[in-house]
């Protein structure tokens, strides 16, 4: 066993766990925070994405020692309060979710790729950067009329 | 039309808690004590069980049983079972086999489960699972659905592994037909294996209560009560009213979450003997193995021509690979789910078509989104594209030439079409594609070394499954109808309780629509209630896009009772004649005066009791109602693919795609175009990058989402969607229903485009850039070989 | 999922010492890689445990071995199936003969193989790899053995 801390959604945790814990089990087991999700077992889905120390990260693909100090936001860390992130608010607006398995993931692998190439992202750059996000309900028409608004919204 | 009525883009109310992370889905749901559960499965596609020897996993740490198929066997818990029943050409019934949930003498197919392992982590129970060794007897195995007759039988009962051999159509007249035709057009087609995907992989929860002595199921369902039904009647777990069923949030089902599944059965078993719940998640590499697979047909069709281009015959021959066992619906898939479509949008005087159905070493085969009707499609609208092709004619004037224009409309095949125009959709797909510019387009790729190509696909389904006297007199063993409760409260906020399934649909939304239009209240005072047989009476799910044409007109028919009643109250209180309550915009009114209540008004003076008589009025304002569809309901439309090839790499990409569909009513468009574009991409997946891949001795080697193509978001374009609309007769708000159209309606339009770019037929789906690049390395070999 | 796989390796040492180690389990035990037992059943047939990792799939396999078709000192067939558990299982053989070659012995193989379970839907397609790694890793394990 081995002792993890770090700070998830502002919240400083700390926990005792088996050393081949996932960052995803941790988060899901431990912490309650279902919102991530597992979607398959070899790193292509993405229905686990959460931001470590800013950056999107596939959670079933580190251990949550690894995360040690780290600070980790979650789908359910990214509103402020009551008021939605503009990106939660984009998928809402243009249906960009409809079983909502893969829509945390999305929500954030989105808002990475808005802080990582900007506000105006055209439909194509959209589409190659979310190479690694599966969804089988929408046919991505709508996620990706979402991130396009949603990268608008989060300029102002 | 209110501001949240029916015909409204409303924004979905479910989605606050997916934005949020706020969803409940079954591997969310954790009870005190919970165990987990890990299945060993078969590594063998074929093999005889002689003995598994569990005593060095039982002894592992954390361990709290170790169970088998004898194990099961001496619960006399019973096996699942396929509830469809198909009788062969002879008269003889279908050969079910047993389906234990643990196998006990033998597997068929590589994750056949034959041990369960309970422990206190799961971590734990792999451990254990590791020390399990189990003495198999390797048979030979067979995967391809064509040579299943001459290999070894894999069933006591299946002679030649034949599960029936069904026919329907008139035989003499359909060749009688051929004999006579002018032009016969063959073409021989595989209808690719397919893996369903829901992005939530399946899991279940099982947890008894002794005191009670009944056991509750969280599981991933798109039909509970039917679970709950089966799980009770025929596998014998507890009597119905002591099993609950639960289906939380649903992540996507696309079919594969209709059906009952051994890890459901074996984890209610498991929780009574080890009297702690019990929890399986499957992993995706799991799911692989453990979730119905779908489509997976070899066809050869001929259809004929006279000198007009009238279509006046077609004869199919399927062979459909149902796989090691027959899951629950398995057998009405390419039987009245397909045959019954071949008449497609045109008006075919004769159509026979046979259908055999076989049993293989592979994951069993059910049905997934369309099921049946994309096979169905595939099949008329290749033929009608090659045929256009082989007579020198353009497809769309070859189509509108056989298009059925008027209706009531009898096929030779069971269906009666009530409603559609298919030459309006064709025509405003013609102009939303711009196919008059596509000569332009071609010119212009092959400027820059590509291959442009059009396909159209102009399809049709049958959906509001379904009448259930029909359904019953071609073997269902089922009444399709559906359920509906409407509560409201005195407050005047309003449960509707259905029996339908959402997992991606939106019914949370939609059904609140109908409510907020018919009582003139606001959606956020309607709250829909589904998925727990506790709270639901009883109801047939959702699958076969019958919720809006079967489940809302259920509600309709509870919102009239509750009308009918509420303006008796309304009458009373208001001192007026029945006869002289109108209803409108959510307020009760005496015709001619000013007097009038508004719907909350009316509720509470329902349950308060004090101004009507209640010997002859019950207080209290709930009524419920079963609502039984009068035929099916019959989708269709007209979808145009363009895609392109680069002559090099044979790299092929989808450059534009536009869907014109007619489903009658729209309750929420932009619900209904989501449902489209999901339809489209899975229709795409099969037709360009997924296929399921089995080795000749039935090694599953497409396991896993690195060697299972799933579309991703480059793989398509913008999608241009828009409807056309002939009401439904046969329900009351004209729905015909969306939810598989998309998916039946792209494997043909790519397929054609494909082909029509590259100039020959000679291409399987799916049409990968390696298969593209291959046929057009043949073409090239063979016009070098001809020069 | 079955592979096949041929090669060479030229060795160090008589045919006769060749055969020899070829057929000396404790030879044998130290040259396959991951073998962390092996007993002899009988004088041609034996049961071994190894460890073996392909692609994302790493399993225990338990298993008989046996030799066949012996010529000494030209060569045999050795043959055996592994059950690797939950991870399924491998089985196969290899066909060795033995030549004299600039004062050493030449040894080539011809092995067909066959995986099944988790190794065929997760390994597959890093099998052909993963076997050709374990062959040469046991063939520059056999090469300093009978060198030395």
């Amino acid at each position: 066993m081995l002792p993890v801390s770090m700070t998830v959604n502002g919240k400083a945790v700390t926990a005792t766990v088996d050393p081949r814990t996932l960052l995803v089990q941790y988060l899901r087991d431990n912490l309650r925070l279902t919102g991530t999700h597992v979607g398959c077992d070899t790193s292509q889905c993405g229905a686990c994405v959460v931001h470590v120390d800013g950056a999107a990260r596939k959670s079933c693909t580190m251990f949550a020692w690894q995360a040690e100090g780290a600070k980790v936001t979650t789908i359910e860390g990214v509103a402020n309060g009551e008021k939605l992130h503009p990106m939660q608010e984009a998928f809402r607006e243009h249906h960009g979710l409809q079983c909502g398995y893969c829509t945390p993931g999305m929500i954030m692998s989105a808002i990475d790729m808005v802080n990582r190439k900007g506000n105006d992202l055209d439909d194509n750059t959209i589409r190659h950067e979310l190479e690694g996000n599966l969804c089988r309900c929408t046919g991505y028409h709508n996620i990706v009329k979402a991130i396009s608004a949603g990268a608008r919204a989060m300029k102002g | 039309m209110s501001a949240t009525g029916i015909g409204a883009a409303v924004r979905r109310k479910e989605d606050q808690r997916f934005i949020t992370g706020k969803g409940h889905y079954t591997d969310d749901v954790s009870r005190p004590g919970q165990t987990f559960a890990y299945f060993v499965r078969s590594p063998h596609a074929h093999a005889k069980l002689h003995s598994i020897d569990v005593k060095a996993a039982a002894a592992m740490p954390g361990i709290l049983a170790v169970l088998t198929g004898q194990d099961l066997a001496g619960d006399k818990i019973g096996n699942l079972i396929c509830g469809w029943m198909i009788h062969s050409k002879d008269g003889s019934p279908m050969k079910m086999a047993p389906h234990p949930a643990l196998a006990a003498t033998k597997v068929c197919y590589v994750g056949d489960p034959v041990a369960v392992v309970i422990a206190e982590t799961l971590a734990q129970a792999k451990d254990a699972a590791e020390k399990i060794a189990v003495d198999y007897e390797v048979l030979s195995a067979v995967t391809d659905p064509a040579k299943a007759k001459s290999a070894a039988q894999i069933h006591d009962v299946a002679p030649k592994n034949t599960i029936y051999e069904w026919h329907l159509g008139d035989s003499k007249a359909t060749d009688a037909a051929l004999a006579a035709a002018k032009h016969i057009t063959r073409i021989d087609l595989t209808n690719n294996r397919l893996v369903p995907n829901a992005m939530e992989p399946r899991a279940a929860l099982a947890e008894y209560d002794s005191g009670t002595d009944s056991l509750t199921l969280w599981n991933t369902s798109q039909n509970p009560h039917v679970a709950r039904l089966v799980i009770s009647a025929f596998v014998g777990m507890a009597p119905e009213h002591k099993l609950r069923v639960i289906a939380p949030d649903v992540g996507g089902g696309f079919g594969s979450k209709i059906f009952i599944y051994p890890e459901e059965v074996v984890c209610l078993w498991a929780a009574r003997r080890v009297g702690r719940p019990v929890k399986w998640t499957s992993d995706r590499s799991e799911a692989f193995l453990a979730d119905a697979h779908g489509r997976d047909h070899v066809t050869h069709a001929e259809m004929a021509f006279d000198g007009d281009g009238k279509i006046t015959a077609l004869k199919v021959k399927t062979i459909a690979n149902l796989g090691g066992y027959m899951s629950t619906f398995s057998s009405s898939v390419p039987t009245y789910l397909y045959a019954t479509l071949l008449s497609g949008q045109y008006a075919i005087p004769n159509i026979y078509c046979e259908v055999d159905a076989v049993y293989t070493n592979t994951v069993p085969v059910d049905a997934y989104r369309g099921a049946g009707r994309p096979e169905a499609t595939f099949v008329v609208e290749r033929l009608v594209e090659v045929g256009a092709r082989e007579l020198g004619l353009d497809p769309a004037e070859l189509r509108k030439r056989n298009f059925i224009k008027s209706f009531p409309h009898q096929t030779p095949v069971i269906m009666a079409y009530d409603a559609g125009d298919y030459l309006a959709s064709l025509k405003k797909a013609m102009e939303l594609a711009d196919v008059k510019g596509f000569g332009r387009r071609k010119r212009d790729a092959a400027r820059h070394g590509k291959l442009r190509g059009l396909g159209y696909s102009t399809y049709i389904e049958a959906c509001g499954i379904a009448p259930s006297q029909a359904v019953g007199s071609l073997g269902a063993g089922v009444g399709l109808w559906e359920s509906a409760e409407v509560r409201v409260n005195p407050t005047g906020s309003v449960e509707v309780l259905t029996g339908c399934h959402q997992h991606g649909q939106g019914h949370e939304t939609t059904f609140a629509q109908l409510v907020s239009e018919r009582l003139g209240i606001s959606i956020d005072q309607v709250s829909i209630v589904h998925g727990d047989t506790d709270k639901v009476q009883f109801g047939m799910g959702t699958y076969g896009s019958r919720s809006g044409a079967v489940g809302m007109s259920a509600i309709v028919k509870a919102l009239d009772k509750v009308e009918a009643k509420a303006k008796k109250i309304a009458a009373h209180v208001m001192e007026a004649a029945e006869g002289d309550i109108e209803f409108r915009d959510g307020k009760f009114t005496v015709a001619g005066t000013d007097k009038s209540m508004a719907f909350g008004e009316v509720a509470l003076a329902a349950y308060v009791g004090h101004k009507f008589p209640t010997q002859e009025i019950e207080p209290g304002l709930k009524e419920g109602a079963f609502y039984d569809p009068t035929n099916f309901t019959f989708p269709a439309g007209c979808h145009i693919c363009e895609i392109e090839i680069d002559q090099e790499t044979g790299e092929t990409e989808v450059v534009s795609w536009t869907a014109v569909d007619d489903f009658g009513t729209l309750i929420n468009p932009m619900i209904v175009e989501g449902q489209v574009h999901g339809g489209i991409a899975q229709g795409v997946g099969q037709a360009m990058i997924e296929q399921t891949v089995y080795d000749k001795d039935g090694q599953l080697l497409s396991g896993s989402y690195m060697d299972y193509a799933m579309p991703r978001a480059h793989n398509f374009p913008a999608f241009k969607v828009d409807t056309t609309e002939t009401k439904c007769p046969s329900n009351p708000l004209g729905i015909k229903g969306c939810g598989e159209a998309g998916a039946i309606a792209a494997p043909a339009a790519v397929m054609n485009a494909i082909t029509d770019a590259l100039g020959t037929e000679k291409i399987e789906m799916p049409a990968t850039s390696m298969a593209v690049w291959r046929a057009l390395q043949t073409m090239n070999r063979n016009q070098v070989a001809a020069e | 999922m079955a592979m096949t796989m041929t090669g060479e390796v030229q060795l160090p040492a008589s045919r006769d010492t060749v055969w020899a180690k070829l057929n000396d389990p404790a030879t044998l035990k130290a040259c396959i890689p991951g073998c962390e037992d092996l007993n002899m059943l009988s004088d041609h047939e034996f049961e071994a445990v190894a460890v073996n990792k392909i692609g994302p799939v790493k399993a225990k396999f338990k298993g008989r071995v046996t030799l066949s078709d012996l010529d000494p000192p030209n060569g045999y067939k050795i043959s055996g199936q592994g059950d690797g558990g939950v991870a399924g299982f491998a089985k196969g053989g290899a066909v060795v003969s033995l030549t004299d070659k600039d004062g050493g012995t030449l040894l080539t193989y011809n092995v067909e193989a066959q995986i099944g379970g988790k190794l065929a839907q997760l390994g597959q397609r890093l099998i052909n790899g993963a076997a050709k790694k374990m062959a040469d890793q046991f063939f520059e394990n056999f090469a300093a053995a009978v060198k030395g």
